[in-house]
């Protein structure tokens, strides 16, 4: 399946900025299943300077400038992403709290990398609550692959979806309180269960499709970004998960970015001069386009 | 006699006293010191260390204590008595600390480049990984001349067996250097004779290195380098201004500097001058609000970027403080084998980081031996001494541990070794740690020969100077030649006459501009108070409806009729009130006065004490306490007025008129215009015969009551009083007066821009052009019939047009000179 993608992000400030200094993260990964055809970034005004570096985690992030007043700024994404394949769920996995105790002993590289997802990140801070939200699904000796599916079928059921109920900044403390929440706010509620038990687990930043496929339901999250998480799983690899649909993230998703957190990832940041309040405008199209 | 003045307590055994072995008869190295000091008598000794205490005070050398009652400035703490370090022992510190610096260089390469340590296990990836200094945006960058420690401190003790031990190492910004050497120019100046037979080695040589090495670190031929502090409020200010100034580089906050074209450059009225090199003393991940912690107000937007384009150095490079932890430590011998082939030559005090098993479960059955510490940075944890705990508080402990084990590291506590510190007349023994300095050079690393002591109060052990301890200078007694350079003014020397610079930073002007438009709204605001206050509790009817309309004068976008909303003289009041002392709302005369405060604090090293005393008792005489009394109201804005007046004063009499006044007067004329557009739009508006208390309202308000009664008698006429708010502009509260002012001090700034010059002359060329004489008003009693309107709606479209131009005017100024962004262009027309 190939999607081609334009996402846009508008800011109307009420009062010219003087300048301007962002940061995006809307070049889609190629690794895996997934494959970038091609990525370009729109922004208008027209940057005073632009640059592109690989991040720490492998994402493209992009950085520019405008430096001339401005009283808004648009910035459009637009890709097309190859999606290939099917996603294969192991059958059998590694019991998740071996994975705990025998991860900081191996030294492989995809094992290393994966070992930093374990610990405190900005906006996680593993606790016990956590762990013992968790603990239903992960009795000890049960396969992570499937302690996995449970816990992420159990947040889906035992969370509301409320766009009204948490913003960008709600800890995830707060969501397991409170029960209620958005995409970012279920990945980010399940990766702090799964580093409260001591297992690696990444935030995903990226993009669902809308338009069902026939005699398929609708999924929530649509017409914006959508957010989800990945676990690491030694012999099976990084596993997918999207607690805010239950459902493990196969053709109709697509990834933009990956790191502990929201705040590692998020698509896009500025810091401006002048300005005061703004209104933002987000829209994302999705358009599934069958492989030539 | 010896005994006489040296009251040494009778030798501790477990401790190493770095006086006498015995507690009695100095070692050799202090006995011609010891001779020395026995030649000044102690009353001798008392004037002259009184004399330096003055010294220290009036310099200014201060260190902030945080939380502290006494708040900022405390005075900074000095012994007159030196740590004397003997030649060979020295070489011995020399080498282990030069050594430690190149190994802790190769460690930040390695974890900021491959990783090789960690992926090969020398390093554990949790001691990374969990590390919240590890700042990933940071890898992989190229770091000038592979310095990522320019400098490096090290803290040192020594062990009762007399060995030097390293309890700390501090990769992230040393500090300490600067009061190392106040304390030196201080302490040879009170001890001469001692000094001078000594053959001490000097401090200079080294920080005319640590100037050179920076210069040495641009790319440019003619670099500029800058000294990034995090501000006044930080506990080693003094010593950044102090260093700044002594290596002669701008001090500079982050709100000086900005990127542009992926390059760094410092803000200041005259323009934007580029950048080079940032010793910085803003902890690494507070420098960059984009990249790095985005809730950072001490930082640069763009700078990791500017540094990934290899247009700027920072020194320590931004990363560094990943291992400014003692977690570090019990890798150091192995790391030292392994990246120098050699074996480490200091030791570091017995060390467990718990984030690795065994060492965990050590420390859990060890815990009344050990002191417990934070592993990373910025947690606020203060250390826990183990034996100090009681049986549930170790429990406790244990839990924390084991929850969070690479969190903590656990260390031995050492007994610290003493030295005498001198107490009116006597000396005592209190406990020390050395804080030494390494600095990379062109031609490799070198320490500097001393160092800053910290000694403990009298009541325990600990050594800190956040907790009031005291400091001492340590001066190391060569047995070669030394060089006595020195990079101060010699006394004696011609003095070079010296006036205003015509240029300063950017956000000290747009400082300067604010508190003189916050000074001036809050006169305004006050005036308008007082005028409303003192008649709202009677007003009926019309009279009423006039104060309303004076009401609306406060509001910024200004309205124009109706004003519906307080058809009562007590809406009104409670409104009044609200507008008066509401610290909630951004509106009021007391949040203008906090922001007047808040501005003022920014300034505190521009503002004379008597300057900044007003600001801070104008806060103090606007706070209005529940239950007062509506007529005491009155006296409040009386007092705020009275107050007000004196910083004005001051503001005309006490300021040089460099660029600061020019930007301050402006800020104050800009806010008065914007004021009377206002009021007098108010005599724009439909205007009956119902509306004639207004006038005297406006007169009083405009403090020109006396100067209207003197022109026209009682006389109230709308046209007289445009002419005297307005078009006179003899008048200093008029319109046309700030308009003129406001032209001419905008021609003494640098870097004008033509079409705002041009705009201000328009504005002033357009009320000079206006014809009262066309004006009609209603005459209280005559017929209403016959009054033409138009040529009033004229004159409120012009003042409407003024409005306009004011606000982008005052934007434009600020992007020119504060922002240094393009400015947009003001519409000329009305």
């Amino acid at each position: 399946m190939t999607y081609r993608i334009v996402h846009k992000t508008t800011y109307k400030y009420k009062h010219p900025v003087a300048f301007g200094n962002h940061s995006v993260y809307l070049a889609p990964h190629s690794q895996g299943r997934q494959r970038c055809e091609s990525y370009k970034l729109l922004v208008t005004p027209e940057p005073a300077t632009r640059s592109e570096r690989t991040d720490f985690y492998g994402n493209r992030v992009s950085f520019f400038t405008i430096q001339e007043p401005h009283e808004e700024l648009a910035i459009e994404g637009h890709s097309v992403v190859t999606l290939d394949g099917e996603v294969s769920w192991p059958a059998q996995s590694m019991a998740w709290d071996e994975v705990a105790r025998s991860l900081p002993l191996g030294l492989t590289s995809a094992s290393l990398d994966a070992f930093q997802f374990v610990f405190e990140s900005p906006r996680i801070k593993p606790k016990p609550e956590f762990a013992a939200y968790a603990a239903a699904s992960f009795p000890s000796g049960r396969p992570l692959a499937e302690a996995l599916l449970d816990l992420t079928a159990r947040i889906h059921r035992d969370f509301e979806f409320d766009s009204k109920a948490t913003n960008v900044r709600t800890p995830p403390e707060q969501v397991l309180r409170q029960r209620k929440g958005v995409c970012q706010d279920f990945a980010q509620l399940q990766i702090a269960c799964l580093r409260s038990l001591g297992l690696p687990a990444r935030y995903v930043s990226g993009y669902l499709r809308t338009t069902p496929p026939p005699g398929q339901p609708r999924l929530i999250g649509a017409d914006a970004s959508h957010a989800w998480l990945s676990v690491y799983c030694p012999e099976a690899g990084w596993l997918d998960v999207d607690p805010t649909n239950n459902l493990v993230p196969s053709q109709s998703h697509i990834i933009l970015a990956w790191g502990r957190d929201y705040s590692d990832v998020s698509p896009v940041r500025g810091v401006i001069l002048g300005g005061q309040d703004h209104k933002l405008e987000v829209a994302v199209d999705l358009e599934p386009r069958p492989v030539p | 006699m010896f005994a006489d003045l040296f009251q040494i307590p009778f030798a501790d055994p477990s401790v190493y006293n770095e006086l006498a072995s015995d507690g009695i008869t100095p070692r050799t190295h202090w006995a011609p010191f010891i001779n020395s000091l026995q030649n000044i008598t102690p009353d001798e000794l008392a004037r002259r260390w009184e004399r330096a205490e003055r010294r220290i005070r009036e310099n200014g050398v201060t260190y902030n204590i945080y939380g502290d009652p006494l708040g900022k400035n405390r005075p900074w703490a000095l012994d007159p008595v030196p740590l004397l370090v003997p030649s060979a022992e020295w070489r011995y510190i020399e080498a282990g600390i030069i050594q430690r610096a190149e190994l802790l260089n190769l460690i930040l390469q390695d974890i900021y480049g491959e990783r090789r340590l960690i992926s090969n296990g020398d390093l554990p990836a949790s001691l990374l990984f969990a590390n919240p200094a590890f700042l990933r945006p940071l890898v992989g960058v190229k770091v000038q001349q592979s310095s990522w420690l320019h400098s490096l401190a090290v803290d040192l003790a020594r062990s009762p067996d007399g060995q030097w031990w390293v309890l700390a190492d501090r990769t992230q910004a040393p500090s300490g250097s600067g009061y190392a050497l106040e304390n030196r120019t201080i302490v040879a100046d009170v001890l001469p004779e001692a000094f001078n037979t000594s053959n001490v080695r000097r401090l200079a040589p080294f920080f005319r290195a640590h100037r050179d090495s920076l210069l040495r670190l641009a790319k440019s031929d003619n670099p500029q380098v800058v000294l990034l502090t995090p501000g006044p409020y930080n506990e080693t200010y003094f010593e950044q201004s102090y260093l700044a100034r002594y290596l002669g580089f701008p001090l500079v906050e982050g709100a000086d500097l900005t990127v542009r074209d992926r390059k760094v450059f410092l803000k200041t009225v005259q323009g934007l001058t580029p950048v080079d090199v940032i010793l910085r003393r803003v902890d690494d991940s507070f420098c960059d609000p984009l990249e790095l912690r985005g809730d950072s107000f001490l930082g640069v937007a763009g700078l990791v970027d500017s540094i990934n384009a290899g247009n700027v150095t920072v020194a320590n490079a931004l990363g560094s403080g990943v291992i400014e932890t003692a977690a570090i430590m019990p890798f150091l011998p192995g790391l030292a084998n392994k990246l120098l082939g050699e074996p480490l030559r200091l030791p570091s005090v017995a060390t467990w980081w718990c984030g690795q098993e065994p060492a965990l479960r050590w420390v859990l059955e060890h815990l009344n031996q050990v002191v417990v510490k934070p592993a990373f940075p910025l947690s606020g944890m203060e250390p826990i001494f183990g034996a100090d705990l009681a049986n549930a508080e170790t429990r406790n402990m244990s839990a924390k541990l084991r929850a969070k084990p690479h969190a903590y590291v656990a260390q031995e506590q050492v007994a610290l070794s003493t030295a005498p510190v001198w107490d009116h007349g006597q000396l005592h023994s209190r406990s020390l740690v050395l804080r030494t300095y390494v600095l990379k050079t062109g031609d490799g690393w070198i320490a500097m020969p001393g160092g800053l002591v910290r000694v403990a109060g009298a009541d325990g052990p600990v050594v800190s100077m956040q907790k009031g301890g005291n400091s001492k200078d340590a001066w190391v007694l060569w047995d070669g030649p030394v060089d006595t350079f020195s990079l101060l003014r010699r006394r004696g020397q011609p003095l070079e006459l010296r006036r205003g610079s015509s240029d300063i930073p950017s956000r000290a002007a747009d400082n300067l501009f604010w508190l003189g438009r916050y000074a001036e709204r809050a006169e305004c605001m006050a005036r308008l108070l007082r005028c409303l206050m003192a008649r709202v509790r009677r007003a009926t009817g019309a009279e009423l409806r006039c104060l309303v309309r004076l009401h609306a004068c406060f509001d910024s976008q200004h309205d124009l009729l109706p004003k519906t909303r307080y058809s009562t003289p007590r809406d009104l009041e409670d409104e009044l009130i609200s507008l008066m002392s509401d610290a909630g709302r951004p509106d009021s005369l007391l949040s203008t006065i906090v922001e007047l405060r808040r501005v003022g604090g920014q300034l505190r090293e521009r503002l004379s004490t008597d300057m900044s005393r007003l600001v801070g008792q104008l806060a103090d005489a606007a706070s209005v306490e529940e239950y007062m009394l509506f007529i005491e109201y009155s006296a409040v804005l009386d007092g705020c007025l009275e107050l007000l007046a004196a910083i004005s004063g001051m503001e005309r009499e006490n300021i040089t008129r460099g660029p600061g006044w020019l930007f301050m007067s402006i800020g104050r004329r800009l806010e008065r215009a914007m004021y009377a557009v206002r009021q007098l739009r108010e005599v724009t508006a439909p205007f009956d015969e119902a509306s004639w208390p207004l006038l005297d309202y406006l007169l009083e308000v405009a403090d020109s009551s006396m100067t209207y009664r003197s022109r026209y008698f009682t006389t109230l006429h709308p046209v007289a009083v445009l002419d005297v708010l307005m078009s006179d502009t003899t008048n200093p509260r008029s319109l046309a007066f700030q308009l003129s002012e406001l032209a001419e001090l905008y021609q003494k700034l640098p870097r004008q821009v033509p079409e705002d010059l041009k705009a201000m002359q328009h504005a002033n060329a357009l009320l000079a052009e206006l014809d009262l004489g066309t004006l009609d008003y209603p005459v209280p009693g005559a017929d209403r019939a016959g009054v033409d309107d138009g040529a009033r709606a004229e004159l409120d479209r012009s003042l409407c047009y003024l409005q306009e131009l004011l606000r982008s005017w005052a934007d434009n100024l600020s992007n020119t000179y504060f922002g240094h962004a393009r400015t947009l262009p003001i519409s000329i027309g009305g």
